[in-house]
């Protein structure tokens, strides 16, 4: 049973109306049969007492055939019966309808059915012709002076009629039934998911959220899920807040151990001492560790935030601004091959953590040129490439892969801490991106980023 | 060449003083952002070193105000907030080049020699004029290859001459960049130790443009 609040509705409404309409037709089909049958009594009631009627004898208890004026007394096999038996008598002589052709009802008194208050005994019976027939019975007496006689008055008419009115009106109402059951079950689902629309809309802007294409959940909600939209608001802005404040924490305390620590490392460096080489050494461990822990520091503060877009280019022309104002003397050409509608899906800061470092390397090491290239992953539309090349001396193989272990430098001589190539493997591997290292078609060396884009 | 240090940690500021001091250079301090953007405002500094993180007033706002000043001297960054996010916002402020926290005096005199060259526009760390010769790395001055004994005065005039050259220097001038502010300023001092310079290397390199001032040269005024 799928998890769904359309399915839940859905189906509640479905079993509510499998339980109503079969009870509604039962009611109202045993009504109309109900009315019928009253209508039909009322009927052989009637002819009963006319022909108990037309058939009271002047004097003595002799009979004598009665004309009920109903044309379907004498047609054969019409279906409208009427008989009078003598009780009592060995050989009765019985007097019926010519419509009965000689054949004999049967009576409820031989089926042995009970009479009523008013000596009346009603039954089913099967007729001439394979009629089904209601017969009434009525037991009179005649007296005159000491001689007694009682005879039986039955009246019977053919149901089929009767039934087939009922059958009739019994099709059509469950017909109508079904029609209806299943006019509502449409308008029930048009109604969820009309109804529920809102719900599968707050889905696609959440979604939006999460790809940082919204920064928070916008528009009118139904008055329901209002309090829903707030408190998702406040809790996407407190998100944020927490980031921020863990980003700033790092970034104190960066300030708060660097300062002493450059204190301590330019002090031992002035002093002759013997600790002085230690202290220097042990500092210099400090700093790769503080820089090491406040990276990941950074990026655990980011991994699970809401994301954000970040469009390509004027992050790597901000770094090229910086860099070549750094790098003026060196005289490099940096060469930037970028669509301006490259966007990455993540935090402007981490982009740039990872471009600047891939540059800052690279005019490290080139002798004449700096290129950098952006491209929508030809593979996956869903991914962008980045890389840094340079026509520096390059890495061997080796080199490459010792290169981007944490803290490994390759060339202690010149500045940097060693962490650049490892920052920017653990970025793109939190982007669930991938970082290589190459030889460069320049002859340097080239780093290549894939990233996720949209 | 007068350098400001704008630096709020006691220690490091004195480190960076001392270390620019013995590296031959008149340095100014300052420990907040007001106090440190007043002097880069009124005095002529040839490069400062600028901490970010600064009381009173941020390093980024200092740095942006000078520069909508039209104050030009070469800045060089220093903060312990090493993102490229801070870096660029850092440059895109105005300033020359870079250092992050902790550093190595040796990389940060380098690159305070880099800018200073720089601004004087010249592509060596050796700077000549004719037979003299100025390694500004080492502080080695020759005279056709051999070394030569200067005094911290002599050498920051000679330094200031060298990166100057071919223009006229007014004693004003320097006056202001060779002593640091509150040192007891004498323009006749000047005259001396430009006697005792010319004494010590090749005399005719240094011209006197009478009520203009100094110029160093390797070509003859008449040329």
């Amino acid at each position: 049973m799928p998890n769904s609040l359309a399915f839940r509705l859905f189906v509640s409404f479905a079993v509510w109306s499998l339980l109503v309409l079969p009870v509604t037709a039962l009611v109202l089909v045993s009504g109309y049969r109900s009315q019928i049958e009253i209508g039909f009594d009322d009927d052989l009631s009637v002819y009963l007492t006319y022909l108990i009627g037309s058939t009271y004898p002047d004097k003595g208890t002799e009979l004598k055939a009665p004309n009920l004026g109903e044309a379907r007394f004498l047609l054969p096999l019409s279906g409208y019966y009427w008989q009078i038996k003598p009780l009592g008598v060995p050989q009765p002589t019985i007097i019926q309808s010519e419509s009965l052709v000689s054949e004999v009802l049967k009576l409820p008194s031989e089926l042995g059915v009970n009479p009523d208050a008013q000596l009346i005994r009603v039954a089913e019976v099967d007729g001439p012709d394979e009629q089904k027939l209601r017969v009434m019975e009525r037991e009179v007496s005649y007296s005159d002076g000491d001689q007694q006689q009682s005879y039986s008055y039955a009246i019977a008419l053919d149901k089929s009629g009767a039934e087939e009115a009922i059958y009739d009106f019994t099709t059509t109402l469950i017909l109508n039934l079904v029609v209806l059951a299943g006019g509502l079950m449409l308008a029930t689902f048009f109604q969820v998911r009309y109804g529920l629309w809102p719900l599968r809309d707050i889905g696609k802007r959440l979604s939006a959220i999460r790809s940082g294409e919204a920064e928070r959940l916008e528009g009118v909600l139904p008055q329901e899920i209002l309090p829903l939209q707030e408190e998702l608001n406040a809790l996407i802005q407190s998100n944020a807040h927490i980031v921020d404040r863990a980003r700033t924490h790092v970034g104190n305390l960066a300030h708060a151990l660097k300062t002493p620590l450059s204190v301590i490392i330019n002090e031992a460096q002035s002093s002759n001492a013997p600790y002085a080489e230690k202290v220097i050494e042990q500092a210099s461990l400090m700093r790769e560790q503080i820089d090491h822990h406040l990276n990941r520091a950074r990026i655990a503060a980011r991994s699970g935030i809401i994301g954000s877009v970040t469009p390509v280019k004027p992050v790597i022309i901000g770094l090229a601004n910086a860099l070549e104002r750094i790098n003026r003397d060196k005289g490099l050409r940096l060469i930037v091959d970028c669509p301006t509608d490259v966007k990455f899906q993540g935090e402007k800061q981490d982009l740039e953590e990872m471009v600047g470092n891939l540059m800052d390397n690279a005019f490290k090491w080139a002798q004449s040129s700096v290129r950098v290239t952006v491209a929508m992953s030809l593979s996956n539309p869903k991914l962008l490439t980045l890389s840094v090349s340079d026509d520096g001396p390059g890495l061997t193989e080796e080199q490459r892969v010792a290169v981007i272990k944490r803290g490994r430098r390759y060339d202690e001589t010149r500045p940097g801490t060693g962490l650049g190539l490892s920052i920017v493997a653990d970025l793109a591997h939190l982007y669930q991106g991938s970082f290589c290292l190459e030889k460069a078609a320049e002859g340097g060396l080239k780093a290549t980023i894939t990233l996720p884009s949209t | 060449m007068r350098l400001l240090v704008i630096e709020d940690d006691k220690d490091l500021n004195r480190q960076l003083v001392s270390a620019l001091s013995f590296a031959g250079y008149a340095v100014d301090s300052a420990f907040d952002g007001e106090e440190g953007h007043f002097l880069g405002d009124t005095e002529p500094y040839d490069a400062v070193i600028l901490d970010l993180g600064l009381p009173k007033r941020d390093g980024i706002s200092v740095l942006e105000n000078w520069r909508r000043d039209n104050r030009k001297m070469p800045v060089l960054v220093l903060t312990a907030r090493d993102r490229w996010s801070d870096k660029v916002s850092g440059m895109d402020a105005g300033a020359d080049d870079y250092v992050a926290k902790p550093f190595h005096m040796e990389e940060l005199l380098a690159r305070v020699r880099a800018l200073l060259r720089r601004s004087a526009g010249l592509a060596k760390s050796e700077i000549e004029c004719g037979e003299l010769r100025l390694d500004t790395k080492s502080g080695r001055v020759t005279v056709s290859g051999q070394p030569i004994k200067l005094t911290s005065l002599e050498y920051r005039l000679l330094a200031y001459l060298m990166h100057h050259q071919g223009r006229i220097v007014s004693r004003g001038e320097l006056v202001e960049h060779l002593y640091e502010q509150d040192f007891d300023r004498d323009s006749n001092t000047i005259e001396v130790f430009v006697g005792r310079l010319r004494r010590k290397i090749p005399a005719n390199l240094i011209l006197t443009m009478r009520g203009l001032g100094y110029c160093l040269t390797n070509q003859s005024p008449d040329a």
